[in-house]
């Protein structure tokens, strides 16, 4: 550890006042933007906002769907990684690698994948009619449904790779030792393994749900106009209409809901704690 | 390896730039569609005759109207192409400048309707189109616009956003169809928002509709005849429907922008497209209507374009004016019945 | 035993989930037809072929690759002194300075694209491919911190301590003993950047103008206006670009330590 202070400042520095001036500046002003209105600081353009019945559906559609889809890469996640942490090592790590290989393609080939198998003719649909579970395709498109699928694959790798890491950290023989108490399984995940991983899961957690409120190219693509959600809206009121009014409080509102839902996680994991 | 690959980047890196660096070069934004088309047929020849670059933007009118906007002090486009209202709504923005008529020489070539359209001479029509429904011949009828909701299309039929080109004159004709065509389009949308569950999705570029036609998610859709082309390449038994209430359509105006920093090459340019020899060659390929009066194309392809002056007279058309003084009531409309 | 198939069929079908869709836009790009179904009729490189026919590919591509290397150079010159100098130095104002250079990684891209367009390219004239190179530098900041702090602190500070006591200076130290020995810490972050930069569409949405688009910008303007299995086969080039990065760097380097 060196002591001279003013030579770390010095090593530290550029690299702040880039991302001061270039970053948080502009964000800083575009984000002020919606508290002013004719010179004066008022909270009326979001009150404004919120009065429109579409800006709120889209904000229902765009929580609800964040919280689904963290909900349920949570639930595969802990089924996903619990297997993997209880194989041998070179089967482990052969299978993290093919669960971080998604990560690494463009999200816009992903997504596009989607088109190719939700389609009218595409393999789920085909897959289903030859099966008989329904008569004529089933329209996936531009729903709801496309989009939660699009963006459960995408995210779902990241919350995975947070549960294998908390699993990994956590006392080998707990669960071994639960079960020869008698614990059942749903017992032992309760007790045993939520409590020691809550923090793997928080971070998964974030980043999914986080992931999921800023995608634009999946709800852009698989939901299009019919399945706004707020990324896609403020894409909308720029291009179409030069609102940048709406654009800065739509941004806010974007970060309000990140933080919030990292802040909330936080809080549920070291509530749980304290018990 | 590593440094090979960073002087592969800078390599890389250079040419875009040398790519820039030509003597003249001019900026023009058109519509997305049949860019290869327009890319043999116009900006190549362009670029040989003029012995400059082109640089072209791509993307539906709004959205470039947008961007035009945005930059309106310091444009970075010269020339751009867009609907009548838009360019209207351009002029009224002052993002335009009125056009010189005399320093085009094929000026006066042009079918009456198309020389100045916006007013002001703020825009040069260069072609039109009629909008109807495009449609599966084997799985549907349509004969009137009422039918875009008939019972075979539910879940298999797109229709234009209202902020698209197609959206405004589709919902006038729906408007027809079920009885109140006044210009607030209340009714339509009521109509259209009524049905909305069984629409695919509504579109915002043109381009998009083919490729759901394609793929077979929709059966019909009202579009322009502008994007036809594609429709009767896909092998499919495509039909283009007369319906009983008429077509609509539009027409597309090039503008020149205020401050346009390559004012010479953009009248060069313009004059260049609406010459005889590329309206003709436009034409032949089935990319535009010939706005040119002197076009003369076969019987054949001038069934499959919107040839000639009687056939855009027969248009049921909303004037520009209209449109532009309406769209946001017909916006919050749509927003308020379709949009949640 | 029972839980053991369990396992099993959770992570077929897990995988079949995840990389499912890559398996099916391999097959549609490779595709004889002329439409995207499935499944795919016949086998053929034709679609491959057209794709390296798009001109405008070249340009963009070009330019996602220029933003990518220098974007992550840059990125790593500015953050390799900050992570040094948090892990060795005692560090004013530490947390805000550390706040300050991930705050991009917090921020919606889309928001970050936009900022930049309205506060920056529009008002002070600067160039969109100027705001592209400096959003993406800002976006990579955060990783490049993160990643080479995880390889210094795994690194023994006593070594450089006893350098300098020897009379070495500060910056002959960094380069002849600490840049040697986090190399690899530097190539991952070179990597895991080079990759984000290359995917990023929200920041770039915005950041485009005529004639200058990034790659994944002009995939989605290719995918809006062309109908046939090449946009599969420009998803799938664009895949395996990726993945033989990544594939290679794990290789030759154990990249998956760092990430």
């Amino acid at each position: 550890m060196f002591q001279n202070r003013m030579e770390g400042l010095a090593l530290a520095l550029p690299a702040a006042v880039f991302a001061a001036i270039v970053f948080l500046v502009p964000v800083g002003i575009l984000l002020s933007e919606g508290f002013r209105a004719e010179g004066s600081w008022t909270l009326a353009s979001y009150a404004g906002f919120f009065e429109s019945e579409l800006n709120r559906t889209v904000f229902w559609r765009t929580l609800k769907l964040g919280a689904i889809v963290t909900a349920v890469s949570a639930v595969i996640g802990y089924a996903t990684a619990y297997s993997i942490v209880t194989l041998p090592p070179t089967a482990r790590g052969r299978l993290i690698g093919l669960v971080v290989m998604p990560l690494m393609i463009s999200p816009v080939a992903r997504t596009y994948a989607w088109i190719v198998i939700l389609g009218r003719t595409g393999f789920v649909n085909e897959t289903i009619v030859w099966l008989g579970l329904s008569d004529t395709p089933i329209r996936f498109l531009f729903t709801e449904t496309a989009v939660f699928i699009g963006l459960l694959q995408l995210f779902l790798p990241l919350m995975i790779l947070s549960l294998i890491s908390a699993l990994e950290n956590m006392p080998r023989d707990a669960v071994p030792a639960a079960r020869v108490l008698g614990a059942n399984w749903l017992q032992v995940f309760v007790k045993v393994i939520l409590p020691l991983t809550k923090e793997g899961l928080v971070i998964g957690g974030t980043l999914v749900f986080t992931g999921s409120l800023t995608a634009y190219i999946t709800p852009a693509i698989l939901g299009g106009s019919k399945v706004l959600m707020l990324e896609t809206l403020l894409y909308q009121r720029v291009t179409v209409a030069n609102d940048f009014a709406s654009a800065s409080i739509i941004a806010m509102i974007l970060m309000v809901m990140s933080f919030s839902a990292n802040l909330l996680l936080k809080r549920l994991a070291t509530a749980r704690n304290k018990r | 390896m590593f440094k090979k690959f960073l002087a592969s980047g800078v390599a890389l890196a250079a040419l875009s730039g040398a790519a820039h660096a030509a003597d003249k070069t001019l900026v023009i934004s058109v519509y997305g569609f049949a860019q290869d088309e327009f890319k043999e047929i116009v900006y190549d020849p362009f670029e040989a005759q003029c012995g400059c670059e082109l640089v072209v933007e791509t993307g539906n009118s709004v959205e470039r109207l947008a961007k035009l906007e945005a930059r309106k002090d310091d444009p970075e486009i010269d020339m751009a192409v867009m609907s009548t209202h838009d360019a209207l709504s351009a002029a009224r923005k002052g993002i335009t400048q009125s056009i010189d008529v005399t320093r085009l020489s094929n000026y006066d070539k042009l079918y009456d309707i198309a020389k100045d359209p916006v007013g002001d001479h703020m825009g040069v029509g260069y072609t039109f189109y009629a909008t109807s429904i495009a449609y599966r011949a084997d799985e549907v009828e349509i004969e009137s616009w009422a039918d875009l909701f008939q019972d075979k299309l539910k879940g298999r039929v797109a229709f234009p956003n209202v902020s698209t080109n197609q959206g405004p004159p589709a919902l006038y004709m729906v408007g027809k169809a079920i009885g109140d065509d006044a210009a607030d389009l209340k009714a339509a949308i009521g109509e259209v928002a009524k049905n909305k569950d069984d629409i695919v999705t509504f579109y915002e570029r043109s381009s998009q509709v083919a490729q759901l036609m394609q793929q077979e998610e929709i059966l019909a859709a009202p579009i322009g005849r502008f994007a036809w082309g594609a429709y009767s390449k896909m092998g499919f038994d495509m039909a283009w429907a007369t319906p009983k209430e008429g077509q609509t359509g539009g027409m597309n105006v090039m503008i020149l922008t205020k401050g346009a920093k390559n004012e010479d090459l953009a009248y060069e340019f313009m004059d260049f497209w609406l010459s005889t020899e590329i309206q003709t060659k436009l034409a032949e390929a089935l990319v535009d209507s010939p706005a040119n009066a002197d076009v003369e194309v076969s019987d054949e392809i001038a069934e499959n374009l919107t040839y000639g002056a009687e056939t855009v007279e027969s248009l049921k058309l909303l004037e520009p004016a209209v449109i532009l003084d309406n769209r946001e009531a017909w916006l919050s409309e749509w927003n308020a019945q379709i949009g949640q | 035993m029972t839980s053991r198939l369990l396992s099993y069929v959770t992570l077929t079908l897990v995988l079949i989930f995840l990389l499912g869709p890559f398996v099916i836009i391999v097959a549609a790009a490779l595709s004889g037809g002329e439409t995207l179904a499935f499944p795919p009729q016949g086998l053929s490189f034709k679609w491959v072929m057209k794709v390296f026919e798009v001109e405008s590919f070249r340009a963009s591509f070009a330019l996602s690759m220029f933003l990518a290397i220098f974007g992550t150079l840059a990125a790593l010159v500015l953050g390799v002194p900050v992570a040094y100098a948090a892990s060795r130095y005692r560090l004013p104002f530490g947390e805000t300075i550390r706040t300050i250079v991930s705050a991009p990684i917090i921020v919606p891209g889309i928001i970050v694209g936009l900022a930049l367009l309205r506060y920056l390219v529009i008002p002070l004239d600067v160039g969109v491919g100027v705001a592209l190179f400096i959003a993406h530098t800002a976006l990579i900041l955060p990783y490049a911190v993160r990643v080479v702090s995880a390889s210094l602190d795994n690194l023994r500070s006593d070594i450089e301590e006893a350098a300098v006591i020897l009379g070495s200076t500060r910056v002959a130290t960094f380069f002849r003993i600490v840049l040697p020995n986090i190399q690899s810490g530097i190539l991952a972050a070179f990597i895991l950047g080079f990759v984000t930069s290359f995917n990023q569409v929200p920041v770039s949405l915005f950041l485009s103008g005529p004639g200058v688009r990034t790659l994944p910008i002009d995939m989605i303007w290719y995918m809006e206006i062309t109908y046939d299995p090449s946009v599969a086969a420009l998803a799938a080039l664009l895949a395996f670009l990726s993945i033989s990065i990544v594939f290679l760097a794990e290789r030759f380097l154990g990249f998956s330590r760092y990430v």
